[in-house]
Parts: structure tokens; sequence; C-alpha cells
């Protein structure tokens, strides 16, 4: 492993360079999968769907819908019998004898338009037998509750999910370090507090769709709107029976993931009705109302922290409980828990630590990745309770943090050794940019205010060993073609995997292009645009492979010039020999070769260079203490400070003054990290203050943009300053580190601390609507 | 909310009437599966939600006068009934005479929502949250409907009896709102609580026309209208007789929105609770109150 | 069910299409036009993603009926920029780092446009609300804001 700090960092490292997507995005050119045209064959599906959170089918009735024209196909769970699933395989493409949510699949129709499939399902008849609900993942938990997986034990399952058969518990993350019950009695103080955090949605502008064709030699080609192409061929084709190598996924450009379109959801419907009308593509799109309730969710958390420190303000101990909500199927979730678990502590040095991270089955939505991948959630606890800690204490809340934060070189709860971070400089910085400890004036009487302060940690949360790949080839000019398979979902992956391809291989930024769209037949291996990975897993593979193809081109110069490889360099898209000062561009040699002299034969050929990356040293963590080697690759960790305006006449809250800084190891574009920053702040701070999946027994209340609000332009703050740390990564490419997700993740603690600042309450968990804040002032006497 | 509205519009005809005659005709002879389409932002919603299944949309955006808003310095202003809220907002003559309409059409949703939607459509559809009923109200609108036995005029005061519920009968078209000219000196507020700072449908919406009256004991007349608190527009008597009566100070205004509140009869829904609502109105009340009385005193 | 055979100006360009009575303003542009640079967000009016000018005033064109267009004159993203150049705007969005996903963009770049028309210098207040009906997940709307802004500066200097 080359440690990135000895190595000669290029130019393009670190500049600002546009995107190279963005010409086509502001003509209306870009191409997204519900864009792409199909012809007068083209068949629409249309899904009936769980009327009940928790039932039993007893009967299903298509033959009106089968006989309705225009309709081509009508299948059901019967004609899917495999599970499919990420981690843990719980799930059907369809329902199979019992429903377990409100809006789950249960019968799928093709027809020639929306409106005649919309028909059908009309004409469907499915009979149920309901059965009680689980809405409550602490009552999920217990012996008493139904249970809502009776197989759970036949699930297959990966070594590092610990199913609990017999109970509604897909996973029990356990960590146990040290004697918490012993080192509470040493508190000086201890803080107790229950945070519950509720669903949320994705809310990616472009709702799923996907299209699927199979052809009559039964090949499968999907198109969709996709951050996971290789998994989605890899999962749907194993359930379907098919061979991977025939099933082929392409995928354009995605109008925001954020997680809700990775793994596997609604895309292996259209191809699963496209295996009973061959020839026929077959598109499936969500609507609005059902890209809210019927694909993936943000699960909901309830999460019991104890923590307590000495005198000095020294953290001892912390206990943590969590139960996630995972719905009626944790085949995704199930990893989100052990996240959860193995991240328990915050970014702080616990000695003695007891977690318990519970996956719960409940007849809710189905918990899948979201942005932080339950960073987000579990610091909402974190964050807070340690707020609470530095005031019981009587101490200066960044004085606290920085005392107890975790160092490069502490070893974490899991046993891991901690890598060099920059946390505590993220720290200082933002409470610089606050000015923390300075209170300004209200604007008004009638206004209060407020700052407050938390801090992050996240690790990339995947299996031990997510690989990578990528090639790079040339056209005839000299141009460069990057082969990548991981997406641009808009974080900018591409631009930044173009310019680590350019700095690698010494040509200008603009010779570079990705290969796209996405396509698993000619796209190189990756595993899924997730867990803020690409830069760093992805970037090692392309850098690896313009290092590859630099060296072919090098070798092939060398032995054409009769000259030593360590003497020759390219520059701007020339090769150059520093000894003999000649030089040669790469145009038509990178394909033809160079001719020997005298027309005696030619050297070299096309130049392909590949490249691939694979974290070896992940180890797995005890069942019982949660300890190993090394739980993960690395920690990504960052802070923010907001400055919050409460009117005390309304309860609602104005953001005034936003402040982040995350140590990303080293940002190849900072222009695009400050976006990442700005971006993810701004989620973050609508899941804190708008967002709420109103479950009402096991029914979504508000399934549309009218009653569930995300922040518009005019509800971000006036003021927000993003900032760069960068302590670089032993393998990261040129020591960059992932940096996509972690900008949202304490924004909710934040803001809850700032408003405790401002007016003295505090909630049970978001969201910190007006309406919340003004009757928590209220039930607190501080309003009358 | 419809868990699963269909995804495009369902089936309907569309139909394009020459006169007003032919229009209210047709309507009639398809009570109940025909309706008058203005800006539509309201009628495609609840047609994919499968709230409303009709099979005719009537256009009657192109007949005559629909598309005019006109002033008369004697008689006041006529908006028609296609005249977008962002037509309405533009208006020399709106921002001049009636601020507080003016206030209320450009808190509706988004600009673009504005383009399409109308005044009319709005006092119409009669959702108790309608952002531009309370000024209608307030400023005397007076609704000129076209309907089978032949024009009419409804004052908005009398209009309203539930959500969606309103004196149109099978054959109606609004065609114009009218407002008189507002009273002399007359200052308006309207103050809308949104979940999100803007572009939102009104959790509490309180609005307040304040105009100096000889015929109070206090000298003022203040009408307040309430959105978002009960089946209708609220007009909240009580309190504006409390204002009338007894001498405009803080406590004048603090018994006021208590009364505001007391009146007011909300339901709790995804925006709001009920007891959040009630408390909102008298602390918006007295805001809307206040702001109007600082104005009013110069 | 009846059709409508309706002529309309779109980006300049006469068009003549046949729709059934149902079909929206969007639903034309992006099937029978294939002009598929306007989105589809969430068919309620709520997003701004398929926002368009309408005869010179932006829409939700899901909130638009095909058969109203008849006569009509539309601007879709695609009719922004002419002869290979960029409006200002689409400059100013590129220049600003306005896009992420790009999913939003075409409805922001139109709602922009239509404020500049209606009011070429804009103050942040006035750009903030005439966006407020364009939601965007990705940017945090900050650098969509300074793009406008950045319009205006553009437009200037290139009259100048």
């Amino acid at each position: 492993m080359v440690m990135a700090q000895t190595e000669k960092i290029p130019d393009l490292i670190g500049k600002s360079v546009p995107r190279i997507d963005v010409r086509e995005k502001v003509t209306g050119a870009a191409i997204y999968a519900d864009d792409i045209q199909f012809g007068k064959k083209l068949l629409y599906a249309r899904v009936k769907r769980s009327p009940y959170p928790h039932a039993l089918i007893k009967s299903i009735d298509t033959s009106k819908a089968e006989a309705l024209p225009g309709v081509k196909a009508v299948v059901t769970g019967k004609d899917f019998p495999n599970r499919i699933g990420l981690y843990l395989k719980d799930k059907h493409i369809f329902a199979l004898n019992r429903v377990r949510f409100v809006g789950e699949p249960v019968v799928g129709v093709a027809a020639v338009s929306e409106e005649i499939a919309e028909q059908a399902l009309e004409l469907i008849d499915v009979e149920y037998e309901v059965l009680e609900a689980v809405t409550d993942a602490v009552y999920g938990a217990t012996p008493e509750a139904p249970i809502i997986h009776p197989k759970l034990g036949e699930y297959e399952v990966p070594n590092f999910i610990f199913p609990q058969p017999g109970t509604n518990i897909s996973n029990h993350f356990k960590i146990r370090k040290g004697d918490t019950e012993a080192a509470f009695k040493e508190c000086a103080a201890v803080v107790e507090k229950t945070i519950r955090v509720p669903h949320v949605q994705h809310v990616p502008i472009e709702p799923h769709v996907a299209i699927a064709q199979m052809d009559e030699t039964g090949k499968v080609t999907l198109w969709a709107s996709s951050q996971s192409p290789f998994a989605q061929r890899n999962l749907i084709a194993k359930t379907l029976g098919i061979s991977q190598s025939d099933m082929r996924v392409i995928a354009p450009y995605v109008g925001g993931g954020f997680g809700c379109k990775a793994g596997v959801t609604m895309e292996a419907i259209p191809v699963a009705i496209a295996t009973k009308v061959p020839g026929y593509p077959v598109k499936f799109r969500l609507t609005r109302e059902e890209e809210f309730y019927t694909n993936f969710v943000r699960q909901g958390l309830t999460i019991k922290l104890k923590v307590g420190c000495d005198a000095d303000g020294n953290l001892l101990a912390m206990e943590n409980t969590m139960y996630w909500d995972g719905g009626a199927s944790t085949e995704y979730g199930v990893n989100i828990t052990r996240a959860g678990g193995y991240s328990s502590t915050g970014p702080y040095d616990i000695p003695n630590v007891k977690t318990d991270s519970l996956c719960v089955y409940t007849n809710h939505p189905i918990g899948g990745a979201y942005r932080g991948f339950g960073m987000s959630e579990l610091h909402a606890g974190i964050g807070q309770v340690m707020d609470e800690l530095a005031n019981e204490i009587g101490m200066d809340k960044v004085e606290f943090h920085l005392k107890n934060v975790v160092q490069g070189g502490d070893t974490l709860a899991t046993g891991m050794k901690m890598h060099p971070t920059g946390l505590s400089k993220c720290i200082e910085k933002v409470a610089d940019a606050i000015e923390w400890g300075k209170k300004s004036p209200p604007s008004a009487p009638n206004k209060r205010r407020g700052k407050g302060i938390a801090l992050m940690w996240k690790a990339p949360a995947m299996p031990p060993n997510p690989g990578s790949s990528a090639w790079v080839e040339f056209a005839e000019d000299g141009t460069v073609v990057v082969g990548v398979g991981g997406q641009e979902i808009g974080q900018g992956a591409f631009t930044v995997a173009a310019q680590m391809a350019a700095a690698a291989l010494g040509v200008p930024m603009d010779w570079v292009r990705i290969a796209g769209p996405l396509d698993t037949q000619y796209s190189p291996y990756e595993w899924q645009t997730v867990a803020s990975r690409l830069t760093w897993s992805m970037g090692n593979a392309v850098k690896r492979a313009a290092e590859d193809a630099r060296q072919q081109i090098l070798d092939m110069v060398a032995e054409a010039w009769d000259e030593n490889v360590d003497d020759l360099d390219i520059v701007e898209g020339k090769v150059v020999s520093y000894k003999s000062e000649r030089d040669i561009s790469l145009k038509n040699i990178v394909i033809y070769g160079i001719p020997k002299e005298n027309d005696q034969g030619w050297i070299g050929g096309p130049i392909i260079g590949r490249g691939k990356f694979m974290p070896t040293y992940v180890t797995g963590l005890d069942k019982e203490t949660g300890q190993g080697q090394r739980a993960v690759v690395h920690y990504t960790t960052g802070a923010q400070a907001l400055e919050v305006e409460v009117d005390l006449e309304t309860g609602k809250i104005d953001v005034i003054n936003a402040v982040s800084a995350f140590d990303m190891g080293r940002a190849i574009n900072p222009d695009l990290v400050h976006m990442q920053m700005e971006g993810g702040f701004v989620q973050g701070l609508s899941s804190a203050i708008f967002e709420e999946m109103m479950l009402k027994d096991g029914y979504m209340q508000n399934p549309s943009f009218v009653d569930y609000r995300i922040a518009t332009t005019t509800d971000i703050p006036k003021k927000m300053t993003t900032i760069i740390v960068e302590e670089p990564q032993d393998d990261g490419p040129w020591g960059a580190r992932g940096v996509g997700e972690h900008p949202m993740v304490p924004t909710i603690a934040a803001l809850a601390n700032a408003v405790y600042d401002a007016v003295g309450v505090r909630l049970d968990g978001p969201p910190y609507s007006a309406e919340r804040v003004y009757m928590a002032m209220l039930k607190a006497g501080v309003v009358k | 909310m419809a868990l699963n509205p269909t995804p495009g519009l369902p089936p309907f005809e569309y139909i394009k009437p020459a006169s007003l005659a032919e229009a209210s005709a047709f309507l009639a002879e398809h009570a109940g599966e025909a309706r008058p389409f203005m800006g539509g932002t309201d009628t495609f919603v609840r047609m994919r939600d499968k709230a409303w299944h009709d099979k005719f949309v009537v256009d009657v955006k192109n007949l005559e006068g629909m598309r005019n808003i006109t002033f008369d310095p004697q008689n006041g202003l006529t908006i028609g009934a296609a005249v977008n809220m962002n037509q309405v907002a533009a208006s020399p003559f709106a921002q001049e005479h009636y601020p507080l309409l003016v206030e209320a059409a450009r808190s509706v949703a988004s600009y673009q929502l504005r383009s399409r939607a109308t005044i009319v459509g709005n006092i119409c559809n009669a959702s108790p949250a309608g952002d531009t009923l309370g000024a209608s109200i307030l400023l005397g609108g007076v609704l000129h409907v076209y309907g089978v036995d032949g024009e009419r005029d409804e004052p908005l005061s009398e209009f309203f009896h539930g959500p969606g519920k309103t004196n149109l009968k099978p054959g109606d078209i609004a065609t114009a709102v009218h407002f008189p000219l507002p009273p002399a000196d007359a200052v308006g507020r309207y103050i809308k609580l949104n979940r999100n700072n803007d572009g939102d449908l009104a959790i509490v919406g309180v609005t307040v026309l304040g105009y100096p009256d000889s015929a109070t004991a206090s000298g003022f007349r203040f009408k307040i209208a309430l959105a978002s608190v009960a089946p209708v527009p609220l007009i909240a008597t009580a309190a504006e007789d409390i204002l009338a009566n007894s001498p405009i100070t803080d406590d004048t205004i603090t018994a006021a929105a208590q009364a505001a509140m007391d009146a007011s009869t909300p339901i709790s829904d995804t925006r709001g609770s009920a007891e959040y609502r009630k408390l909102m109105v008298r602390n918006l009340v007295k805001r809307a109150v206040s702001d109007v009385w600082g104005k009013l005193q110069g | 069910m009846a059709h409508h055979t309706i002529t309309l100006t779109v980006n300049g360009e006469t068009e003549v299409v046949t729709v059934p009575a149902h079909m929206t303003l969007l639903e034309m542009i992006r099937e029978e036009l294939a002009l598929t640079g306007t989105k589809n967000g969430c068919a309620s009016g709520e997003c701004g993603a398929c926002t368009v000018l309408f005869n010179g005033e932006p829409v939700n064109s899901c909130m638009v009926l095909a058969v109203e267009a008849d006569g009509a004159t539309v601007t879709t993203v695609e009719g922004l920029a002419h002869d290979h150049q960029l409006d200002p705007l689409q400059e100013a969005f590129v220049e600003s780092g306005a896009v992420q996903c790009g999913f939003c963009t075409p409805g922001m770049l139109i709602s922009s446009k239509a404020l500049l028309l209606r009011a070429p210098n804009p103050s942040d207040d006035e750009i903030r609300e005439a966006l407020v009906g364009n939601l965007c997940r990705c940017t945090g709307y900050v650098r969509i804001v300074d793009g406008v802004k950045k319009a205006v500066k553009i437009a200037a200097q290139s009259e100048e």
C-alpha cells in the first residue's frame, strides 16, 4: 500500500474543475431512464398493492383483468417464489401468501397503456385475512408481538448478520467493552435520554422508473434509474433463475438517489413481468405517491442512551439500545443496524460501552439505505446527550467535545485502531466560524437566538469486500475514455473519476470522457454507488487503471526511443523524455503504436489500462462482544454549528447561520465537496424541521408533496459556510475519503442543541416543526 | 390524501363551449358528471385521487369577459374568473386599492401554480384553507354567477357552507368577482402560518382589515377572517365586536385574539393539530391586528 | 374518446398534434414531441420539474391540458439555447455549480427565465420566492440562487 502522504500530488488534484455532465444537464439533453424511447411495442406495468399492513392472502382472482383488451400479462407472487435481498433474503418480488405492509406489491399487470393497466387492477379481486399489525419497533421486539416472518430461520444470510428466529428481531448487534455498570458509579454526571426519529423518505425529484425486456433467447435487459446496476443484475438474475451474464442492466443518469435507488426494489417488478412477455419492453414508473411509501424509506429509530463522565468531563461509559423500525423486510436494513452498532459511540473515545442494536420487523414500509445509513438517526441521539452532559457538568461544549473526541491511535469500541482524523480541527473551525460563545441579539422582541454544535463520524457500511474496477482506453486523437461502474447520481462521481484519470495519466482534463451510460455488459464491475465509497474505492481503481495505461505507453515509447522508462513522463498529453528532451503526442500512438525506424515494423498496440480495488483487511466482529481487529475501512468525521432564531409566538425556527467542516482526507475537487456539504446540510435541515412519514396504524397519512414538505428555496439559511479539512487516508487515492453522506448526519442534533440554547426546550425527536416546538415551549412554561 | 392516485389524469371529454348559455346548459344537463374548468390546479389533483370522476371538463376560460380585470373609481374592481393570481397581484389597480387581496394572492403556492390558479377558482373550490377567501369576504366581494336562470350576484359573506360546499348549483358558472371600493384609509394584513416559510398551504391564515369608523365606540372597525380553522372561512365576529366596542389597547387586542381563538373550531390534520391551530389563531390575530393598528395610527 | 388536433408553437417550431382530452401538456411534450428535457416529478403541480413557459408565463405543464395549448406558444428547456449558444442563465448555472443530479434543472431554468423576463434584476428574496415551487434535493438551493444572480451579470456584460 502506497502511503498517500509521500506521493506527489498532481496539479489537477485539488482543483475545482467544472462538472463534465453539466452542459448536457442545462440543455435538457441529459438522458434519464424515463427519457429513453422504446417505440410502439412498449407495455406499461402497474401494480395492485396490499391495502393492509398485515394479512394473509386467501385468494387472488385475476381472470377479469386477464380478459381486458390491451392487457398482456398478469403475474402474482406464485409466479416468482424465490426470495430476494441484499443482505438477508427475506423479500418476494410480489407478496406470496402474506402481505406485510400497506403498498406491498401483490399483483403485477402489463398492458398497452398505463390507463388500461390501471383499469385491470380494478378488476382483480384479492381476498385477505387480516392479521394484527406491528406498528412499533419496541413492541415488535417483545415476545408478545405477532411474528411477521415465521420462517426467519430459513432465510439466507451473511455471517455478520445475526437474526433471532422465532422473534421479529432480524439482527442483533452487540458491543460489550469494559464494565459500564461499574463505570457509571464513578461518574460525576449521567444523562439518560430516549430519542425517537421518525421514518423519512429520500424524495429524489426523479421518481423510480425501470424498463425491462426479455428477448426470444431468454436474455434480459433492464434500463433503470439505478445506483446499483451490478447488484441489481446479480440479485434479480439469481432470484429469477437467470445467469448473471444473460442479464444486462443499463443505467443512465440518476435524478437523485440518496440510497433509495440502491439494492433492489421496484426494478425487479418489470423484469419479472417481462419474462412473461418476451419481446416486449415493459416500463414501470412509480407515482410520486408510491415513491413515498412503497419503496425504500429511512427506518424509524428509538434510541435509549445513557452516558456519563467524571468531574473533569472525561467520558467514562455509554449504554446505547437502538430499536430500528426495519419494516416489512429488513433485507438491507439489517446492515444499517450493524452500522449503527459498530459506530454507536459516535466519534467519542469512551472506555466502557454496552450497545444493543436491534433490527425489528414491523408492518411498516421497508427500510433501506438512506444518505448516512443510520448515522443521522444515531447522531440525533448521541449529539444531544453529549450536549446535555456538558451542560450537566457545566463545561463549555466545544471544550467538552475537544476533550472527548476520537483521535488517531485511539482504540475504538470495537477494538479497531483509529486512523489519523481531523475531527478536532473541524470542531475548532466551526466554533470559530459561528463565533461560539458569543450571543447575538434577536431580530425582534418575540424571538430568541441560540447556537448549537454537533459532531459526527461515519464509515462506509458495506460487506467486508466490495470491489471496484475501472479501465482506461484511448481514441485515435489521444483522448481518453474511462470505464467505471459507479454511477453519477449528482454527486459528481464522473467528474472526479475523469479528474483522477487525467491526473494519473498526465493528460488535460478535457481529454477525458466517462463511458456512459453504465452498462453491465461493458462497464467494469462496481459493487454499488453507496456508502460515500466511490471517490475512495472506485477512485483507487480509476487511478490504478490510468497508471497501468500510463505504464504501457511509457514502456512502448521507451522501447521505440531506446530510452529508460524512468526518464520519461507524460505531461499535458505528450510523452516527454527528460533525458533526450524528445516528445511525442499520445495522438495515434495509443492506438496504432509507434513505427520502428526505416519502416522495420511497429511497437505497441491499442493501450488499455485496467485497475481494481477491494479492501482486504476488514475482519469479522465477535457476535457477543462486537470486538474484532478492524470493523470498517475508515471513518470520515466532521462537525456542524448552527445559529437559530425561534419565534415565541409560533414556534417557527429560522436558521440564520450554518457552518460545516468535514475531513474528507483530500478534496479531489473542492467545489464538488462544498456542494456536497451545502446540499447535505439542507437535506439534514429539512429532515430536522419538516420531515416525517406520518404512519398511523401502518398507513402513511401524507404521501404527497402537499403533506410531506421538504425544504424549499425560502427555508435555507441566509448564511452558510462550508470548510474542508484534510487529514489524508492511507489507502485513499491521493489520500481521499468520501464525504457524500456525512454533511447531513450531525444536523438534527446541531439544530436541537441550538434550539435548546435559544429557548431551553428539547423534543423527544425530530421534526422540530413549529407546532412541536411551540407545544414544547408551552409545556415548559416558556410561553403561555 | 389518497394512497393510490392514478399516474396520469383519468379519461374525460374536453368541452369548449362558444357561449355562457351553451356552457351553462351543458353543465346543467350533465349535472354530477361535468364541471367548469378554470385553472385546474385543484381539479386535476382530485381527479388523480379518484375523488372526482367527471366525464366532462368544460373549459370556460375563453368565454367573453372571463379574462378581464377592470377598475372603476366609483364602483371598484372586477376580476374575471379566468384572471390568474399573478395577474391580480401584478395589477396596478389591485396593488393600489386592494393590497390585502394582492398579499393574499401572492401567498398561494408557487409562482407557476399562480399562473394557473384564479381567485374565482379559489372561491368556488371553497377550501377552508383558501388563502384569498378571507380577503375576498372582508373586502365585500360579490361573485357574478351565470346560471340556467340567468345572471345573479352572490355576496361572498353568505356563499360558503362547508369544504367544497357553496351556493353554486349545477349549470352555474362563476364569471367574475367584484369588489366595491374599500373603506377610506383601510389597512389590511394577511398572516399565513406555513410549515415552510413560503409556498405551502396554511396551517392557519389570519386576514384582518381595519379602518376608521365613526359609528363604533373605538372609532375603528376591524374585520377578521380566519382560514383553516373551521369548515368555512370563519369571520371572528366576537373579536370584531370587542375591537369596535372598546378603545384599542394591547388588552383589547389580546381579548379580541382570545375571542377569535374561542370561536375557531379547527380539526387536526397532517398540517397541524386543533389545539395548536387555536393557539395560533390567538397569537396571529394579535399580531395581525397589532400590525394593522400600528399602520392605522400612521 | 374524442381526440383533438391542435396546432402550437414549441421552441419556435410549429407542431400539429392529435391528443386525447385528458393528456397533459407535460405528457404531450415528453411523449408526443419527445422533448424529454421537461421532467415529470409529481404530476400534481408541486415539484416544478415540469415547468415550461406557456404563452410566456411559467406553468407546471402537468397542470395544463394539451388541448388548452391549441394556438399557444411553449418554451421548454430545449428552447433556451440558440444556435448552440447557451442562454446566460444556462451559462450561469454551469459556472455557479447550480447543477448536481440535474433533474430539477430544466424546471429551475424555466422558472428563473420567467423571473428574469418580468424582473431583470431581482433581489435575493425575489429569486427565492420565484423558485419556491421548484424542489431540489441535491444542491441546497444556494448555488441555484447564485446562478440566477450571475445570469443577470452575464446578460449585462453581453449587452455592453
